[in-house]
């Protein structure tokens, strides 16, 4: 795959544009308040691993539930390394969160090898069905083992500092404060919020969450934190956003000029855009070209010297790397690992994502992962508005989600980039 | 009688049949011929309720048909044998005959499928059996005798003869003609195999791309070498 | 031995309800070619309207019987509105609207009824009978449950394999177009096929209420083990769905009672995965099961 991957990426020209858009969006990042900057993380964390999504559900045309667990891998890899390890296996390097990253998506591809494999002989519903068995059973696997996955009520991570390292015992004390953080922030100056904003977002705090990461001192085992971490995983997580929103604190200083919440989205900003690069190239080559070719009609390609499996495979390798690193990104954003956060709602989201965007338009993909990053917060603006009670307003989000699924299907099955295409060729015929 | 008035029907830009009109009278079979692609399966499948007509009309005995589904068309009376093998293979032969008349009055179904079995003995011994385990020939008499469960005045065939080895077509062809005779059936059969579809027919229709370029009656047609070479290529 | 027993019999029960799930995605797959993912949270809604008429009238029957015309006219709704307009697209579209019904029902339910379990009664005593000085693991209550359970599957065979109405079922299913040059409203069949998967959905439902606890969510591991169990089955045939049906409940009475209830999910995860690799197609897709 690498060297017909190299011959047809469009460097020159995909490069620029990425860089580009890293460079936007990191301007943005800083210029914004910690909890635009948050919500900015998620989205750029859905978009990675949404390209996945598009080219298995859109090009490839397998549809699986299981790329949320898939996501699992990556964060549970990232934790876990980032816990065990202080040095590189084998290099000795000094470990830090792009090592655990790279490890996440190294997992992350040894994960989809093996579901593709599996899948890549599957048809439609029964590819969905095994997937979502997966996405379903992901939960039964961290909690057999208790002790290095830290079983149903996961692990809890460390903030990492820019340079990559870890401290610890600052991450514990700060988060404590987070409430008066937000504030604290605005009073500084540097980066004004203004005053409801600021209180709108600890709002989403519940109150356990508070403590959760205020769990004093060194939380780098799981029996530490069992109480504090026993709070996510024991909620019921109907929609994934909602809960990370609610599980990760706001506006939180840890040092002098360091927002946790941009150092995250940082992350997640360069992620998206490496992922989005890669995946841009693959969907315009040559590898694009097979894979459409083969959802389309597997006995044309195999004759014309297209191994079908082979590409199916592939697609599942690709959306798995992509999946693993997004994963890993949604660990540092929770700075949390658990089953409750990577569960059957999450891999829904995904597809959801990918679908209302357009199944198979990596655009498509941003525009659904904006979508599932705004849904909830337009939600709850309107419920604070009308007056909502949080039983409506919590599950509102993801009955539209289920809604809008069902009619992009029946009326515009290319999502919102389909109907921008076709818009788009409606005004340019007339003239 | 079946009476078609300038049948047009069209397959996004294609147009597959261009007003085609022609009379299938009672007690007779009327052949329609002509090359692939000449529009005869989709005259068949419109006619049928399958497709739907752009414009154009048929009549059934003065009750016209085009514009209702094909279970509503079945139920008046005209029922198609599609092309190919259809009979069901997961049902029994028993079963894929019955399917042709369950909203008929059991007894009435039952004295159908009593005639039925008379004129097709194969069918009476293997009524228990998987209808996969006939042969082609036998099928063709399964998906006739289905055809014939709704009691109809009208029956389509569209290219009984597809795959079958010549004695059995010709078995067949004359079973329907005889069909025709005996029941009084307006018999319409579409043939790619012009010769033997001529020599059971009394009325010859030759097609070409969608239009009706030449009716007659058969004997005329058959000794028409011209028209064979220029529409039939055979 | 007679523990291994207990964990048998306690399976049977479950596998009961397993296996009407599977029998609904079965009569759904036999009508329309689609696996319906949304089986499980329409018998979560309906299940919900029956509590809401149990509440009102105190009377477990009425509860069912509402379940039951709850569960037909959903599944009636749900393919009417949106199966069937979805049909004329690809696989891929039938599944991701079918997850779109799950997750909006879901949702709706929530929104309706709250997160958290509600405990549904059951009409006769759920205690383990005792027979011969020892308590067993079965009770009244599972009885009703064998009893509805074989009551549904024999009314279900004949009505295929007997009536009119099933042949005409089946010839739909079988061939769509066959069926309609033959006089078959065809469109009534596939409709009738999803209303009938919503009965057995719904008493399914009604029927798992009380072990498992009622909530939004609270059904959506039966949907693997169903799925699982319809696979492993084939997906056509209804005898395969209610025997692995059971199957699963026993292999899941089995490793919770010597494992860890936590591994009952991977267990089954790696029954279907070993079936699809042997069988891509399901266990006994085609071939004489689908006749039944």
């Amino acid at each position: 795959m690498m060297p017909t991957w190299l011959r047809d990426s469009r460097l020159l020209l995909h490069a620029p544009l990425f860089i580009a858009i890293w460079l936007l969006l990191s301007r943005l990042n800083v210029m914004v308040e910690p909890l635009m900057s948050y919500y900015l993380a998620l989205a750029a964390m859905y978009a990675t691993a949404m390209f996945g999504m598009v080219i298995l559900v859109g090009l490839s045309g397998q549809v699986s539930l299981g790329n949320g667990a898939l996501m699992a891998v990556g964060g549970y890899v990232f934790a876990v390394t980032s816990l065990n390890w202080q040095t590189v296996p084998l290099l000795g390097f000094q470990w830090n969160a792009v090592w655990s990253v790279i490890f996440a998506g190294f997992g992350g591809v040894v994960a989809g090898l093996i579901i593709g494999l599996l899948a890549a002989r599957l048809r439609g519903p029964y590819l969905a069905g095994l997937t979502l068995g997966i996405a379903v059973g992901l939960p039964s696997i961290a909690a057999r083992f208790p002790g290095i996955l830290g079983g149903s009520q996961g692990l809890m991570l460390t903030v990492p500092y820019p340079d990559g390292g870890y401290a610890a015992d600052v991450a514990g004390t700060a988060a404590a404060e987070s409430d008066s953080a937000a504030l604290d922030l605005a009073l500084a100056g540097a980066d004004p919020v203004p005053a409801d904003a600021a209180s709108g977002s600890s709002d989403m705090l519940t109150p356990s969450d508070v403590t959760g990461s205020g769990a004093p001192g060194d939380m780098l085992t799981a029996d530490d934190v069992t109480g504090a971490g026993a709070s996510p995983s024991a909620e019921p997580v109907p929609v994934p956003s909602a809960s990370s929103i609610s599980a990760t604190p706001s506006g939180t200083v840890t040092d002098a000029g360091f927002v946790l919440e941009q150092w995250q989205a940082s992350v997640s900003i360069a992620v998206a855009c490496i992922a989005g690069f890669v995946a841009l190239n693959l969907v315009r080559g040559r590898q694009g070209r097979v894979w459409k070719a083969v959802r389309d009609d597997p006995i044309a390609a195999a004759l014309a010297g297209i191994s079908p499996a082979a590409s199916k495979v592939s697609a599942f390798v690709v959306s798995s790397l992509f999946a693993a690193l997004a994963g890993a990104v949604f660990a540092q954003i929770l700075t949390y690992v658990g089953p409750g956060a990577y569960g059957v709602a999450l891999s829904l989201s995904l597809l959801v994502g990918v679908v209302l965007g357009g199944r198979g338009s990596l655009v498509g993909a941003v525009i659904g992962a904006v979508l599932l990053v705004g849904m909830p917060v337009v939600v709850s603006n309107l419920a604070g508005e009308r007056g909502w009670s949080d039983q409506i307003t919590n599950n509102l989000p993801t009955f539209l989600y289920g809604l809008l699924l069902v009619v992009v299907v029946l009326v515009a099955p290319g999502g919102v980039m389909g109907l921008l295409a076709s818009g788009w060729r409606r005004l340019t015929t007339r003239r | 009688m079946l009476e078609v008035k300038q049948l047009s029907v069209s397959f996004g830009a294609v147009r597959a049949l261009n007003g085609v009109s022609l009379v299938v009278p009672r007690g007779e079979v009327t052949a329609v011929i002509g090359a692939n692609g000449a529009g005869k399966s989709t005259l068949m499948r419109t006619l049928a309720g399958l497709v739907k007509p752009e414009s154009g009309t048929a009549e059934l005995d003065g009750v016209q048909v085009t514009g209702r589904t094909a279970e509503d068309i079945v139920r008046s009376g005209m029922a198609l044998v599609p092309e190919g093998r259809s009979t069901i293979p997961e049902l029994t032969v028993e079963e894929n005959l019955h399917l042709g008349g369950l909203w008929r009055p059991s007894a009435e179904r039952k004295a159908t499928s009593a005639e039925i079995y008379d004129m097709f003995p194969v069918l009476a011994e293997r009524r228990r059996m998987r209808s996969d385990t006939l042969s082609g020939g036998e099928r063709q008499q399964l998906a006739i005798g289905r055809a014939l469960m709704c009691d109809p005045t009208c029956l389509l065939l569209d290219e009984p003869s597809l795959g079958l080895a010549p004695l059995i077509v010709t078995q067949i062809l004359q079973l329907v003609s005889q069909l025709a005779r005996e029941k009084d059936l307006a018999v319409l059969l579409v043939e790619q195999n012009a010769v033997t579809a001529l020599r059971v027919a009394t009325t010859g229709v030759i097609m070409n791309l969608g239009n009706v370029v030449r009716v007659g009656s058969a004997e005329e047609i058959a000794a028409d070498d011209e028209l064979r070479d220029a529409y039939l290529g055979s | 031995m007679t523990t291994f027993i207990d964990y048998l019999l306690g399976g049977f029960s479950s596998g009961a309800v397993i296996a009407l799930f599977a029998l609904a995605l079965v009569l759904v797959w036999r009508s329309t070619r689609i696996v319906n993912f949304a089986q499980v949270g329409q018998a979560m809604f309906t299940t919900f309207i029956a509590f809401e008429v149990q509440q009102a009238t105190g009377s477990w029957f009425l509860a069912l019987l509402a379940g039951l015309v709850a569960g037909a006219v959903l599944g009636l709704i749900v393919y009417a509105l949106v199966l069937r307009p979805v049909q004329r697209l690809d696989t891929s579209g039938s599944i991701i609207a079918t997850f779109g019904v799950l997750i909006s029902l879901q949702a709706l339910a929530a929104m309706i009824w709250g997160g958290d379990p509600h405990s549904f009664p059951t009409p006769v005593a759920n205690e383990g009978l005792e027979i011969g000085g020892r308590i067993w693991p079965i009770s009244w209550y599972d009885v009703l449950v064998y009893a509805v359970t074989a009551v549904l599957v024999v009314a279900l065979t004949l009505l295929f394999t007997r009536t009119n109405l099933g042949l005409s079922m089946r010839a739909s299913a079988f061939n769509p177009e066959v069926a309609k040059l033959s006089g078959i409203r065809v469109n009534r069949m596939l409709a009738f096929g999803w209303a009938l998967a919503g009965v057995v959905g719904a008493v399914a439902g009604v029927l798992i209420a009380p072990t498992a606890s009622l909530s939004p969510n609270s059904f959506d591991i039966l949907l693997i083990f169903a799925f699982t169990a319809a696979v492993v089955g084939g997906l056509d045939s209804l005898i395969g769905a209610v025997a692995f049906g059971i199957g699963t409940g026993l292999v899941l009475a089995l490793v919770t009672g010597y494992g860890e209830a936590g591994d009952a999910p991977i267990i089954v995860l790696i029954l279907l995965a070993v079936t699809l690799v042997v069988r891509p197609g399901g266990a006994f897709g085609r071939g004489k099961s689908r006749a039944v």
